[in-house]
């Protein structure tokens, strides 16, 4: 689907004519939810024809996203007005606001689309919210300090949180709610990223500027194998959708990591960004946020050339897994 | 993006921006919070990015402002910036400002070719902010003129919520605004004087 007339239009009026034109069975075509932080608003990019298709108004300063095909909704976190915005996939609608803590950041969701868990940045704890049940308050279980990054095994069992003033990774349990063991890692871990195929989960380490590859060979004890140099201030990993490469964003640098995910060598570094930092990716290509410029960078997922540059709203961040596709009902 | 007045504004209205602002400069470095009183910030970082339009060569302007600790040359409220490593990475510069606030500043990099420099303060310093970066850089527009960018990314002094309005998100990003407007100011003032 492409909207070349829309390219020239304010986003805002986009958003309208999307949202009174679209056809309730929207083709399953994959998009990218970014937060913005500065604009309050999510963008959402048609990744068929590479635009953006709507603005979603959400909550105060949007930071953390994650699109869940299965459950056919973005849900963004909103550290500022202390919730979740749900967005349908389909109509690109704010269908649902979730209470969640005193400052939600980190968001992931269960492989089933039916649980979400969310870091609260000041309580020190992880939230789990089911979104179908709003009334409920959310599962609660206390963490380290400054909880970020969150990822969530889609075996169902364990999810992980990065405590960044703790500079550890927190290995939840979710039987048993509580805390199986923790991973020390390097200085401020924010982001994390599961690579389940090779059983690993990758921490990025803001102040040591280094990334720690953890092996989950052992449920039980995680542990460090690898620490690789990375940039200045690494904020944000993604896999190239065939598993081969995996990019590293450098906020203070304003450049893109590129390492050989098997022998975990770099590549190459990417120039040409503006405090990098979410990214995620899909097809052939891998998409950059540019919280500095307020857009994202596509590139192409072998070479790393930059292929197009999409304009966001203000203050860009995408934390989290942001691309998804609604799948078909 | 707020953007300076450009070259067409008359001296005496940019000499009046210029003593406006400078009465405030020493209260926009007040220093109101103890360095290193939190490792968690606020959870929405702000950004400020500031540029300037100066009719003289990109080269001459860059050599202005390329060492890290030529700051007090071109900044109406620092008084002393020497640097520890001069343009070296890691080179520590302490600045004096006006009024006595100092601020710790460390070079991350320094590019000749982009005509770039980029740091990162200490504890926030004098400023109203915590995890505060920086980047300063010259782009050469034709021959005889160019633009001066000076960018920042910080978050507010108050690392939780419901902060009280002087370490507000407010509060910071008006405090950084009005530290690059009175340096990039001066900077064109020096630079463009006959």
């Amino acid at each position: 689907m492409v909207w070349p007339a829309f390219a020239l239009w304010p986003a805002p009026a986009v958003a309208a004519i999307v949202a009174l034109t679209l056809p309730a069975t929207l083709s399953a075509a994959p998009f990218a939810y970014i937060t913005n932080q500065g604009s309050h608003d999510v963008s959402v990019i048609d990744l068929a024809s590479q635009t953006v298709v709507a603005t979603v108004a959400v909550g105060r300063s949007p930071a953390g996203v994650v699109a869940s095909s299965r459950a056919g909704r973005a849900f963004i976190s909103n550290p500022d007005s202390h919730d979740i915005s749900v967005i349908d996939m389909r109509s690109q609608r704010l269908v649902a606001t979730l209470p969640a803590g005193d400052g939600p950041v980190g968001i992931d969701a269960s492989a089933d689309g039916q649980q979400l868990f969310v870091a609260d940045w000041y309580r020190n704890r992880l939230l789990l919210i089911d979104p179908a049940r709003p009334q409920d308050a959310p599962g609660s279980i206390a963490l380290g300090r400054a909880p970020a990054g969150v990822a969530a095994h889609p075996d169902g069992r364990t999810v992980f949180v990065a405590e960044r003033d703790d500079d550890s990774v927190a290995v939840v349990d979710l039987p048993s709610r509580s805390v199986r063991t923790r991973v020390a890692v390097g200085s401020h871990p924010f982001a994390l990223l599961l690579d389940v195929p090779r059983q690993r989960l990758y921490a990025l380490n803001v102040q040591s500027n280094s990334l720690s590859v953890i092996t989950l060979q052992d449920a039980q004890q995680p542990t460090v194998v690898a620490t690789l140099q990375t940039g200045n201030t690494p904020y944000g990993a993604a896999l190239s959708a065939d598993g081969r490469r995996l990019f590293v964003t450098n906020q203070h640098a304003d450049t893109v990591s590129l390492f050989d995910a098997d022998s975990l060598q770099l590549i190459t570094t990417l120039t040409g960004f503006a405090y990098p930092e979410g990214i995620a990716a899909h097809g052939d290509a891998v998409y950059v946020v540019n919280w500095m410029d307020d857009n994202v960078s596509v590139l192409d997922a072998n070479s790393g050339r930059l292929l197009r540059q999409i304009s966001t709203g203000k203050n860009s961040r995408g934390f989290g897994a942001f691309i998804g596709a609604p799948l078909p009902p | 993006m707020i953007t300076l007045p450009s070259p067409a504004l008359p001296a005496r209205r940019r000499a009046a921006l210029l003593s406006l602002l400078s009465p405030l400069l020493p209260t926009l470095f007040s220093p109101l919070w103890l360095p290193g009183a939190a490792l968690a910030h606020g959870p929405t970082r702000q950004k400020v990015v500031e540029q300037v339009s100066i009719n003289a060569p990109a080269a001459a302007v860059w050599a202005r402002i390329r060492n890290f600790d030529a700051l007090k040359a071109w900044h109406p409220a620092v008084v002393e910036s020497p640097a520890d490593k001069g343009n070296e990475e890691g080179s520590t510069r302490q600045l004096t400002l006006q009024g006595g606030g100092t601020l710790t500043e460390v070079l991350e990099s320094h590019d000749e070719t982009r005509m770039r420099y980029t740091y990162r303060a200490k504890d926030g310093g004098a400023l109203p902010v915590t995890n505060y970066s920086s980047a300063v850089s010259v782009k050469a527009d034709g021959e005889t003129k160019c633009t001066v960018e000076w960018r920042g990314a910080f978050y507010r002094a108050h690392p939780n919520n419901d902060p009280p309005p002087e370490q507000n998100d407010e509060a910071a990003v008006k405090a950084v605004t009005g530290v690059y407007q009175a340096g990039l100011a001066k900077l064109k003032t020096l630079a463009e004087a006959r």
